[in-house]
């Protein structure tokens, strides 16, 4: 493992944690360094949502999200047993025989997929979501890597959950939605970036962190200007 | 197999509907919302953009007052639902938050006789719509079911006011003969993404604000008899792009 890559990562996250916060930014960066970390080829982020479904707040790769969907859609596979239990996961030589979820099996190895481990995101008692990482190979992940993914799954659900302002005493409930929320304005903007200069969602998600970024405001707050402008004159353009 | 919590909501919205010989709207949301959910009453209020929010449906004189006190003062749990897109649950008005942090609308709700206020802001990502708000006589938080249940009521408030707000053609829908559910669940949910984007995608394509695009998305699903997720695929696809509306009067 890069332990260069690693402390930053740490320093990184408790940053964001304590400058200025966004929710979905920050879940985005724990996938993205999970998959250069721990050695996985995708990560996703899946909340609970309260009206009794899991939704996808971030994933690594547009694979990953269609995998996580897929488990969310048909109510079977290792994030939603990981969800359900609170323990960690695995679902390991997906193409071989005798699969414990024969239809999320045969969808993740045509997404690419042999080795799924899913590490429940849990604060006092109660799961709030799962980190799940994905491997193209068949091959285990290390107890080691497996470690320090339950860490950054620990960090994020802390961070998730002291996002909004405590003194107010909001509630778990109460803060998930504004995430979910969140992540439904970034969908809005990627989609309204990419109509407006032909791009993928993908191109459309990184013009708009990196206009975030640059101009120092939360990728939400970024988002949702861009949605509610109705000029003509588009604030933000893909690279000069 | 057991319906789901969004299925049986919107059975009892469509049945309320029907009962009461009309289309689906806010004040059947309302209803369900206190017949089901604990509540001693409900309100809804639409954001209308610059001027203030505009009360729709109240289910009882205290509630109405409850929003209008909201309205006047400016403060309350609908104001800072609305704000931070969250719900705002005051499971005891009697105790010292509430009235540091509405130190107005507090006094004036206890003095009605209100024990605990909860406030759902009615939003689709950037799309602000208005706020359900339920109070109830006595304190006490809801369950986690009612409050599970209490954001599906939300969900469908909010494309309510939408499609009111928007003159559109699913105005006319009623649940009754299963419409109303082909329309939301569950593709809302679980093709959560897309039709996101495609709402985005629509902004520009029709030069209009996100929640214009939202109606005129389900509106183009409806009319056609195609599943909201549908649409949105194909519009994120790029196989389908809609055309803006023609002069009302014909013209160019």
């Amino acid at each position: 493992m890069d332990s260069q890559l690693l402390s930053d990562t740490f320093v990184d996250l408790a940053d964001t944690m304590v400058a200025d916060f966004d929710i979905i930014d920050f879940l985005h960066m724990l996938t993205d360094r999970s998959v250069r970390l721990l050695a996985a080829s995708a990560a996703g982020v899946v909340l609970a949502d309260p009206r009794g479904e899991l939704r996808i707040a971030a994933a690594s790769s547009e694979a990953a999200e269609l995998i996580e969907l897929f488990q969310i859609q048909n109510d079977q596979g290792p994030c939603l047993d990981c969800f359900r239990t609170g323990q960690p996961v695995t679902a390991a030589d997906l193409s071989g025989p005798g699969q414990p979820w024969p239809e999320f099996a045969a969808a993740a190895v045509q997404a690419g997929f042999r080795t799924v481990e899913a590490l429940p995101m849990r604060l006092r008692g109660q799961v709030i979501g799962a980190l799940n990482l994905f491997r193209t190979e068949s091959a285990l992940f290390e107890p080691a890597d497996l470690r320090v993914g339950q860490a950054l799954a620990d960090v994020a659900t802390i961070g998730l959950l002291q996002e909004r302002n405590l003194r107010r005493s909001e509630t778990i409930a109460e803060q998930l939605q504004a995430a979910l929320n969140s992540r439904i304005i970034i969908e809005q903007a990627k989609g309204k970036l990419a109509e407006r200069y032909d791009l993928a969602m993908d191109q459309a998600f990184t013009l708009l962190r990196d206009h975030a970024r640059e101009t120092n405001q939360r990728l939400t707050e970024t988002a949702r200007n861009l949605v509610d402008d109705t000029s003509a004159d588009f604030p933000l353009k893909p690279g000069k | 197999m057991t319906q789901s919590p969004r299925a049986v909501l919107w059975g009892q919205i469509a049945e309320h509907a029907s009962r009461h010989d009309r289309g689906v709207s806010v004040a059947s949301v309302c209803a369900v919302a206190v017949a089901s959910e604990g509540v001693s009453g409900a309100w809804v209020t639409a954001a209308s953009g610059q001027t203030p929010d505009v009360i729709m449906y109240v289910t009882d004189p205290v509630a109405e007052q409850l929003a209008e006190l909201q309205l006047t003062l400016g403060e309350g749990p609908g104001q800072d639902a609305q704000a931070s897109a969250a719900p705002v649950l005051v499971a005891d008005l009697e105790a010292g938050e509430p009235s540091r942090r509405w130190p107005a609308f507090t006094p004036g709700a206890r003095q009605v006789g209100v024990g605990a206020v909860f406030a759902f802001p009615l939003t689709i990502g950037a799309i602000r719509a208005g706020e359900m708000g339920l109070y109830r006589d006595s304190p006490g938080p809801l369950t986690p079911k009612q409050f599970g249940e209490c954001l599906i009521l939300a969900d469908a408030a909010t494309v309510f006011l939408l499609d009111d707000a928007g003159g559109s053609v699913t105005r006319g829908y009623n649940g009754v003969n299963g419409r109303a559910l082909d329309l939301w669940p569950p593709d809302l949910a679980r093709h959560r993404a897309q039709i996101d984007q495609a709402t985005g995608m629509l902004t520009v394509q029709l030069g209009v604000t996100a929640g214009e695009a939202y109606v005129r998305l389900r509106a183009y699903a409806y009319a056609r008899d195609q599943r909201l997720a549908d649409v949105a695929r194909d519009i994120v696809a790029r196989r389908l792009r809609l055309e803006p509306d023609p002069a009302p009067d014909g013209e160019p």
